[in-house]
């Protein structure tokens, strides 16, 4: 009768909806701002405000008490409030930002403004990517995520899932532009993440290693899971080789249905990444506490059900 | 100044399970929710020298709590007597403060959608009574008073005998001490 996993998969989806909403945009607001090719990117600056706005409503959904959540915006401190605020203002930017590209609007032609909305959705964005990881890394309690290499590791995986969701976006409506224009920023696209994801093994391995021969015990049985216990399968068939070893050989590989099908398996790498992390929540357990826990009855005894 | 702690002296404690059946009746907690359990390690040793250390768990009700900072409403608080309680009004039942504490003090209450912890009975303390978990300990091994009282049972143990407190090495400074005896644990 003791819930295994306060935060389950709702955050799990939350965080990667987070980190690829932010890494989409950091990417395109980077495109638009130093290499002038904001209009193949409009569709991607939606799609990434949806994406937050549905990890926004995980976050709702998975609260105690849904119709309170306002109240998470009225702590001054807490990293939560902070990160709260900078979503929902994300996803306010990143709309405006997009409109200028629709030709609908009064100020749709103002190019000047534009590349104002778009540094302040950089900075944003870069904002949200960071807090996702900073947020689990604070938590001392929890030795598997109490490290800065966390947020590096969220925000990597960010940027590469961003970079796959913008290449399989870019070019689209309501770009108006030529084909060789989206070819090019697809080929840069490619060869971006085919660096991120490289790096993204690396951190990885670096991190599940750190936490392997760490002094620490629970971070030991932690990764002890992730390299050859119950979370082996989804670690190694995953997150590592579905997620980002094949994405690169595809990448490697090149033409037109690898360019498709290896930015899919690099998002689904990033959903593998959190969700093993999120159930990572291990804290340290005093001597007789499992046994404790483990003796309570379930629920579904006979007596409990006669008291009942 | 008042600063209310708790001392647990695990000499004395036989694991009988009152103080979490106590408080269990006393907060009227839905089935599933315990505020103090009692842990048992053993029987440890060998027979005929074997014996069973039990430890009375409690929110630590920490001088720096990592529970407070945490929570994103304001509905996690610390009072200048240093209990630690929630705000049911204001908690959105996040679990941002339950995924903080190191001591697994806090849970869900389902019923309510909140999170829960022990306070230390914070209306029976101010109404000058003990906690209920103390009240009931018939072995007296939790012992509760103000640290900041020279006089009281707290301070004198806590500065006559060695004390351990948990975990302490992540700065949160519980101020819940354990009387350790016969090699418990630390
Ligand atoms: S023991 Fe946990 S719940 Fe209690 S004050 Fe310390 S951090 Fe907060
Ligand atoms: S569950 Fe409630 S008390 Fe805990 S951090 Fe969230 S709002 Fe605060």
């Amino acid at each position: 009768m003791r819930e295994k996993h306060f935060w389950a998969w709702p955050i799990a989806s939350y965080l990667f909806l987070g980190g690829l909403g932010g890494g989409m945009t950091i990417l395109a607001t980077v495109f638009d701002l130093f290499f002038n090719k904001g209009d193949v990117f409009a569709l991607a600056l939606l799609v990434a405000a949806a994406c937050v706005g549905l990890g926004c409503f995980f976050l709702i959904f998975e609260l105690g008490r849904p119709l309170q959540f306002w109240r998470v915006f009225s702590a001054q401190k807490a990293i939560l409030t902070f990160g709260a605020w900078m979503l929902l203002i994300l996803i306010g930017v990143n709309a405006v930002n997009f409109s200028f590209f629709t030709g609908w609007f009064p100020w749709s032609g103002m190019a000047g403004l534009q590349q104002v909305v778009a540094g302040i959705d950089l900075v944003l964005a870069t904002g949200v990517v960071l807090y996702t990881g900073i947020m689990l890394s604070s938590l001392k309690a929890r030795p598997f995520w109490n490290t800065p290499a966390l947020p590096v590791l969220f925000t990597v995986s960010g940027l590469s899932t961003g970079a796959a969701a913008d290449s399989l976006l870019a070019g689209i409506w309501p770009f108006a532009g030529t084909a060789e224009e989206v070819a090019s920023v697809h080929e840069a696209l490619h060869t971006l993440d085919i660096v991120l994801v490289v790096f993204e093994l690396i951190v990885i391995l670096l991190y599940v290693i750190m936490m392997y021969t760490s002094s620490n015990p629970t971070a030991k049985r932690a990764a002890s899971r992730w390299l050859s216990g119950s979370f082996s399968a989804s670690f190694w068939g995953g997150l590592v080789f579905v997620g980002l070893v094949l994405p690169l050989g595809l990448y490697a590989l090149g033409g037109a249905a690898a360019g498709l099908l290896a930015p899919v398996l690099a998002i689904i790498g990033g959903i593998f990444l959190r969700f093993l992390v999120v159930y990572s929540d291990d804290r340290r357990l005093f001597t007789g506490e499992e046994c404790y826990w483990e003796r309570l009855p379930k629920g579904d005894e006979a007596f409990m059900e006669a008291w009942e | 100044m008042t600063r209310y702690a708790m001392v647990m002296d695990t000499r004395r404690c036989i694991g009988c399970h009152s103080c979490t059946v106590a408080c269990r009746t006393w907060n009227e907690l839905p089935t599933d929710m315990i505020y103090n359990p009692v842990l048992t390690d053993g029987p440890v040793g060998v027979y005929p020298n074997v014996h069973m250390n039990h430890m009375p768990l409690i929110c630590m009700h920490c001088d720096n709590p990592a529970c407070v900072g945490a929570c994103p409403t304001g509905a996690s608080q610390q009072d200048a007597d240093g209990i630690v309680w929630v705000e049911d009004a204001k908690c959105i039942g996040c679990k941002a403060c339950i995924q903080s504490c190191p001591y697994n003090a806090r849970h869900m209450n389902h019923e309510l959608g909140v999170a829960a912890k022990c306070n230390f009975c914070k209306d029976r303390v101010r109404e000058g009574k003990e906690p209920h978990c103390v009240k009931t300990c018939h072995q007296r091994a939790r012992i509760f008073g103000d640290l900041d009282d020279p006089n009281s049972d707290v301070s004198r143990l806590v500065n006559s005998l060695a004390t351990v407190r948990l975990l302490e090495e992540l700065d949160t400074d519980p101020q819940v001490y354990y009387i350790i005896g016969l090699g418990g644990q630390g």
